[in-house]
C-alpha cells in the first residue's frame, strides 16, 4: 500500500490465506483503474480527513443500504439537517458519495469505489507488519524445528 | 512544534533473541517473510550503517520497490534505517497513489529478550517530511486510533458488493 509507506505502497489486504491476498491485490488494481488514476491521487488525502470523523462514517454506513435524503439521514442521529448538510459537503468534496444536482431533495449516494481504494490503503498499511511478523512466527517454527533437528543428529 | 506522529507495532515471538535477529538480518530468511502474502526479491542486503537492502515486492505483473538505507546495526538488540519508497531504479519516490505519504520513515526494530520469547518493537515515524506528507501520515494514524472498526464493516459490505462474480471462488 502506498500512503503506505514506504513501499508500503503496498497493496495488501491481510488474510492468512495467501492466495486470498494476492486476489486482493489484484482486485484493488482493478479498482484504481476503474475509478481513474489521476482522479484516485487528487483525493486520497480528502477521503481520509472525511472518514476520521465517526458521523461520517455512521452516515456513509445509512448510505450503503440506498440512496437518502437529507431529511432521512438526519433522522436516526438526532442532528439538525443543516449539520448533515454540513457532513455531506465534506463527503460529496472528498468524493464519497455523489447527489442529484436537479431534484428538490437531492438525494445522496455512496460512490463505493473510491471508499474502497482508501480502505485498502489503511487496511493495507494497518496489516502490513502483522501478517508479515504472522509469517515470521512460521519461519521462526521452522527454524526452531532444524535446529533441534541438528541438536538430535 | 507538535510530536511528529509515530506508528508503532510490538510483537512476541516465540524463538529466542539470536534466532528472530538472524531471521531479519539473513537475507535468504527475511524474504520468505517480509511483505504480506506475495513474493519478496531482496536485490541487495548489505548490514551496516551506510548500506542498504533493496527490497521488491512483486504479485502478478505488479511490482512494489523500496530502500532500506541502515542507519544503526547493533546486534541482536537494534536496527534502524531510513525506510523510503523507490522506483524501479531505487530513487526515492512518491507513491502515486498517494503523493503526500511521507517518502522516507525512519524505522526503528528493538529486539529484547523476555526469557526463551523475544518482544521485537517496531516503530516508524516521518522523516525529512514536508508538512503535507506529516499531516497525511498522522490522519492514517488517527484513523487506525479511533474506531476505524465501523469504518471497515461499511467498506467490507460495499467491497463484497463490487466483488460480486469477480472472484469465482
Amino acid at each position: 500500500m502506498g500512503c503506505i509507506y514506504g513501499h508500503q505502497n503496498l497493496v495488501w489486504r491481510s488474510f492468512p490465506d495467501n492466495a486470498l491476498t494476492a486476489a486482493a491485490y489484484k482486485y484493488n488494481h482493478i479498482v484504481m483503474e476503474q475509478i481513474g488514476y489521476m482522479d484516485a491521487s487528487v483525493n486520497l488525502d480528502a477521503v481520509f480527513a472525511a472518514l476520521a470523523d465517526p458521523t461520517r462514517r455512521a452516515i456513509l454506513s445509512r448510505l450503503a443500504d440506498g440512496q437518502a435524503s437529507v431529511k432521512d439521514i438526519a433522522a436516526p442521529f438526532e442532528m439538525s439537517q443543516p449539520a448533515v448538510s454540513k457532513h455531506l459537503k465534506v463527503l460529496e468534496r472528498a468524493g464519497l458519495i455523489e447527489r442529484d444536482i436537479d431534484e428538490q431533495r437531492r438525494p445522496a449516494r455512496l460512490k463505493a469505489a473510491k471508499m474502497a481504494v482508501a480502505a485498502d490503503w489503511l487496511a493495507e498499511f494497518q496489516k502490513f507488519w502483522g501478517t508479515s511478523f504472522d509469517q515470521l512466527d512460521d519461519v521462526l517454527t521452522s527454524m526452531k524445528a532444524a535446529a533441534e533437528r541438528s541438536e538430535d543428529a | 512544534m507538535s510530536e511528529l506522529p509515530e506508528y508503532k507495532f510490538d510483537h512476541v515471538f516465540d524463538a529466542p533473541r539470536d534466532m528472530v535477529w538472524r531471521a531479519w538480518t539473513d537475507p535468504k530468511l527475511l524474504s520468505r517473510w517480509y511483505g504480506p502474502g506475495i513474493e519478496t526479491i531482496i536485490h541487495a542486503y548489505d548490514l551496516k550503517p551506510g548500506g542498504a537492502w533493496l527490497n521488491e515486492m512483486k504479485w502478478g505483473d505488479k511490482a512494489d520497490y523500496s530502500k532500506m538505507a541502515f542507519q544503526e546495526v547493533t546486534p541482536p538488540e537494534k536496527l534502524v534505517w531510513h525506510h523510503s519508497s523507490t522506483d524501479s531504479d531505487w530513487n526515492i519516490a512518491a507513491n502515486p497513489m498517494m503523493p503526500d505519504w511521507p517518502r522516507t520513515l525512519l524505522t526503528t526494530v528493538l529486539f529484547e529478550e523476555q526469557g526463551a520469547q523475544t518482544m521485537v518493537r517496531l516503530s516508524q515515524i516521518p522523516i525529512d517530511a514536508t508538512d503535507a506528507e506529516i499531516a497525511c501520515f498522522a490522519k492514517m494514524m488517527a484513523g487506525m486510533d479511533n474506531g476505524w472498526g465501523s469504518g471497515y464493516a461499511v467498506i467490507d459490505t460495499v467491497l463484497a458488493e463490487m466483488q460480486g462474480g469477480e472472484q469465482g471462488d
